[in-house]
């Protein structure tokens, strides 16, 4: 899959704009903006969250993306799929089923502790269909890698962002535009999980 | 370009929205709780300022440099592929789109929010070219729908409710639609959604562009930035020249602000960054094809490289259009964005109108700014709106000229000292049996003339300037200093009283007070309408006058007054190298009165708190707490007096309503501002309410009158004289 930068980890971040300490504002802020936040140890531990929410939603359809960069996503993902559940990783295969997919799933590169905004590599045109077209959206976050601010965040972008599309993502699609009543969901997905992993040896996702 | 109506009746339509309900009451509640929910949204902040100085800073550089960056970001998209056009108009827009569209083979359009194609009318111009477009912000598709205009750039269907809503819903899509707002927000989902997935082409404004890589940055909450940037294979981007910035990290700089601002959130759902040709996905016969998507930039000048060359209008590229300016306008929160006529509505709406259709359409509703500077201090790029709306008049009144009756006044009665005060003495013989509780604010009352559903204020029957030299008999022997008086119009013809207050309360001071009888009106109504020429000549009569002095300090209280020989007139003369540093020299000597008073009590140490029990509350005049930046000084001369009990009155700071010629001129905006004056100086259960301003003692004497006579109006002067032993 096309990205941004493919190694955010090793060609953007520095420790000092990048730190585990934020993570208390972050959470605080994505719950403000209506994210759900789940903490997990590992991918393991992941499966097994990741199967109850398709559970719960009674999920079909799930598209996915990330699993070539990173082979514990893709043991989760293969994990998840069954013979009711069909899990698309293939981009033709996420295009052809986003409109109907029940469940997206994707990673985010960092977390923003300021606004509870999660940063997200969306070069590749699968990578946005996953987080827009279901009407829920689960993103993997490294528990450590978190910026203080928008400004800090902007630093860490500014090494990279050479070409493509990318953003933030900073709870579910919303409106207000019928007197002013908040409403989730409108174009894009109703209920965005944050999947924060807390322990990755690694440092990487993906 | 493209004049959006002839021969309006903007007083008619005023009326019409003032009558309608629905709207108001949306627009009063909201304009209640967005302050405190904007602030909330900062918490998290050290300091507000220095934000709002960054970005003032960096977009002001980016203005000073615009050519270049322009140039820079040009290459930036280039080099990544993407395709690059300037436009110098809309028709240019329209006719390279066109050939976009041909070339392309595209039928079908969706559109993220974008208020420079609406600026150049562009979906009515691609639908009589049997393109099908659809706006995809839900408000904006609403609207569409409905054949209404937004009334707000970031809430455009603020002024609806939902069976209105539900009524839209149902006719576009022929079925019934309960007026249910998730069950509507859903069916907008699907309707959306299938335009999203069969569009060929894209069109997106954006919030910024940056010169550094050519990105562009969207910021929306329900995501359908997102989506058009995504399914559909062509992409384009139609951007102001306003909108480009510097660096990739400069885009921090209004993403702190712009959210807070516009939505009272930290960040919105989705910020979005497209920076040249990505892969897109779509079917070609049955089969399902990746090619990198064609994106085309167009940058669009319509007026603004023009506005970037003038020294003082280029202070618009400081705008993110947050809409927070029309958020906290008193007119605004009254009447909605429609009657301002234009695209972009409020203040900041008036100057955009004013560079890009031209000064006819700005002199429409440039009335529709009282002045009261709340807006500036909200402003992420700290714009001065209302004196660039001072600007725009001076010019439209060069180009233009004055209308008649005005020019009549102005030139011939305002510039002449004698005659205009030998025509207030006659008003106040003439007034008697018309007298009535009502009055006007500014003087000269001439105004009042001109419109009838007003009377004359009061007009004392002797006017403070005839009774100074009683009143000086009193200066002491031995004076500390000497202050010579600027009483203004209406403490010198409506409220002479108050005039023999300050003199009191300085001779009190061991100051001897005297009072250049040439003075004459400060010049703020004609300031106010734009006539400069007048407002010189009348200056330099002020200037002239108290130069005769001796006087070490020069007083007002008014701070409307004090503000205009304070600032304005050093302004005026900014070029004049005769009369600049004399209007410099003069400036300097300028005080308002609590603020002067204030300090001389504290010195004598009697500023010390008192505990009474007769409740008294404040009213802080526009001109003195923004003009000026004094706030603290009345209220700490009040909790000083004796017997008294300060307290806090729920939005003392919003103005009055009254503001000039426009209180007048408009008294069916004014009246429903005093009204809510009114009613949070009686919550407060304040016997008396306390102004430092003549004109917002006449407004809410004109309303209390009325509305509670028990609650007494007093400027603070009056207040301390009798407090003297
Ligand atoms: S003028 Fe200031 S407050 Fe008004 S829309 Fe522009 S940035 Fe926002």
């Amino acid at each position: 899959m096309e990205k941004v930068c493919k190694d955010w980890v090793a060609e953007a971040f520095d420790s000092s704009l990048v730190n585990a300490c934020h993570w208390k504002e972050f959470a605080q802020n994505a719950k403000t903006a209506s994210a759900e936040i789940l903490h997990v140890q590992n991918f393991t531990e992941a499966t097994a969250t990741v199967s109850e929410i398709i559970h719960s939603l009674k999920a079909k359809t799930v598209i996915a993306v990330g699993g070539d960069e990173n082979p514990a996503l893709q043991n989760l993902y293969k994990s998840i799929s069954s013979p009711s559940i069909n899990v698309c990783t293939d981009k033709f295969d996420i295009a052809e089923n986003a409109p109907t997919a029940d469940l997206g799933i994707s990673t985010a590169e960092f977390g923003i502790g300021e606004t509870g905004s999660v940063c997200v590599d969306t070069y590749s045109y699968e990578a946005r269909l996953v987080g827009m077209l279901p009407p829920v959206h689960i993103v993997f976050l490294n528990a450590s890698h978190i910026v203080e601010n928008i400004t800090t965040a902007f630093q860490v972008i500014s090494r990279v962002f050479h070409k493509g599309h990318m953003g933030f993502i900073t709870g579910p699609s919303r409106t207000a535009d019928i007197e002013r009543v908040l409403s989730l969901g409108v174009h894009g997905p109703s209920r965005f999980i944050i999947i924060a992993i807390e322990n990755n040896p690694e440092g990487r996702l993906h | 370009m493209e004049a959006a109506s002839t021969n309006r009746n903007i007083r008619k339509e005023i009326h019409k929205k003032l009558q309608d309900n629905i709207m108001r009451d949306a627009l009063s509640r909201f304009a209640a709780q967005y302050p405190d929910a904007r602030l909330h949204a900062y918490d998290n902040v050290e300091s507000i300022e220095a934000l709002r100085d960054d970005l003032r800073d960096m977009k002001r550089y980016t203005v000073d440099h615009i050519a270049t960056i322009a140039d820079t970001f040009e290459s930036s998209v280039r080099e990544r592929g993407a395709e690059f056009y300037r436009a110098a108009d809309g028709k240019a827009v329209k006719e390279y789109l066109m050939k976009i569209c041909e070339e392309n083979n595209v039928h079908r359009i969706v559109k993220s929010k974008s208020m420079a194609t609406e600026e150049i009318h562009l979906n009515q111009y691609l639908k009589e070219k049997g393109l099908h477009v659809r706006e995809t912000d839900l408000g904006e598709w609403m609207l569409s729908v409905a054949g209404q205009r937004p009334s707000h750039m970031v809430m455009p269907a603020i002024h609806l409710n939902r069976q209105q809503c539900a009524k839209f819903f149902s006719q576009e899509l022929k079925e019934d639609i309960p007026s249910d707002i998730p069950f509507m927000i859903q069916t907008a989902r699907r309707v959306l959604r299938k335009e999203f997935l069969s569009a060929d082409m894209g069109i997106t404004g954006a919030n910024f562009g940056i010169a550094e890589n050519g990105a562009i940055g969207l910021v929306t909450n329900e995501g359908n930035a997102r989506l058009v940037t995504t399914t559909p294979r062509i992409h384009v981007i139609i951007i102001g020249y306003e909108k480009l910035i510097p660096k990739i990290e400069d885009a921090a700089k209004i993403l702190r602000l712009l959210p807070r601002n516009g939505t009272c959130q930290r960040m919105t759902s989705y910020m979005t960054m497209v920076d040249g040709p990505t892969p897109v996905m779509y079917k070609k016969d049955g089969k399902w094809i990746e090619e990198p998507r064609k994106v085309y930039v167009i940058l669009l000048d319509n007026g603004r490289l023009k506005a970037a060359n003038d020294p003082k209008l280029k202070e618009v590229y400081q705008c993110v259009r947050c809409a927070s300016c029309l958020n906290v306008c008193p007119i605004w929160t009254l009447v909605g964005g429609h009657v301002y006529g234009h695209i972009y509505s409020g203040g900041i709406g008036a100057i955009l109108t004013g560079l890009l259709n031209g000064l006819d359409d700005f002199s429409k509703f440039s009335d529709l700014c009282i002045g009261c500077r709340k807006c500036v201090t909200i402003c992420p790029g700290k714009i001065h709106i209302p004196d660039l709306i001072d600007e725009l008049r001076a010019r439209n009144i060069k180009q233009n000229g004055l209308p008649l009756p005005e020019k009549a006044v102005f030139q011939n009665i305002l510039t002449n000292r004698k005659i205009f005060h030998a025509l207030l003495r006659i008003g106040s013989i003439g007034q008697k049996p018309v007298q009535s509780g009502k009055f006007i604010r500014h003087l000269p009352l001439f105004f009042s003339g001109m419109t009838k559903d007003r009377s004359l204020p009061a007009i004392a029957a002797e006017p403070f300037r005839d009774r100074t030299k009683k009143l000086f008999q009193k200066n002491p022997d031995k004076p500390v200093c000497k202050v010579a008086f600027f009483s203004g119009c209406n403490l010198d013809f409506v409220f002479p009283e108050t005039g023999e207050s300050v003199v009191k309360v300085l001779q009190d001071l061991n100051i001897e007070v005297s009072y250049p009888q040439e003075q004459s009106c400060c010049g703020k109504p004609v300031l106010g309408i734009g006539d400069r020429e007048t407002a010189k000549k009348i200056a330099q009569q002020n200037i002239e006058a108290f130069e005769k002095s001796s006087a070490d300090i020069i007083l007002a209280a008014c701070p409307t007054c004090a503000e205009t020989l304070r600032k304005t007139y050093c302004e005026l003369f900014a070029d004049d190298t005769i009369w600049g540093p004399r209007a410099e020299a003069f400036s300097r000597k300028v005080h308002e009165f609590t603020s002067f008073v204030a300090d001389a009590y504290k010195r004598a140490g009697r500023l010390a708190p008192t505990a009474g029990t007769h409740k008294i509350t404040y009213h802080d005049s526009c001109h003195i707490k923004r003009g000026l930046g004094i706030y603290k000084e009345p209220r700490a001369l009040l909790e000083a007096a004796d017997g008294t009990q300060f307290v806090e009155m729920e939005n003392s700071d919003k103005c009055c309503g009254m503001a000039g010629a426009f209180g007048v001129k408009y008294s069916e905006i004014s009246l429903p501002i005093l009204k809510e004056k009114i009613d949070h100086i009686k919550n407060t259960g304040a016997k008396t309410v306390a102004v430092a301003c003549p004109a917002c003692m006449m407004q809410l004497r004109g309303g209390l009158d009325q509305q509670a006579p028990d609650i007494k109006v007093k400027h603070i002067a009056d207040i301390l004289a009798e407090h003297l032993h």
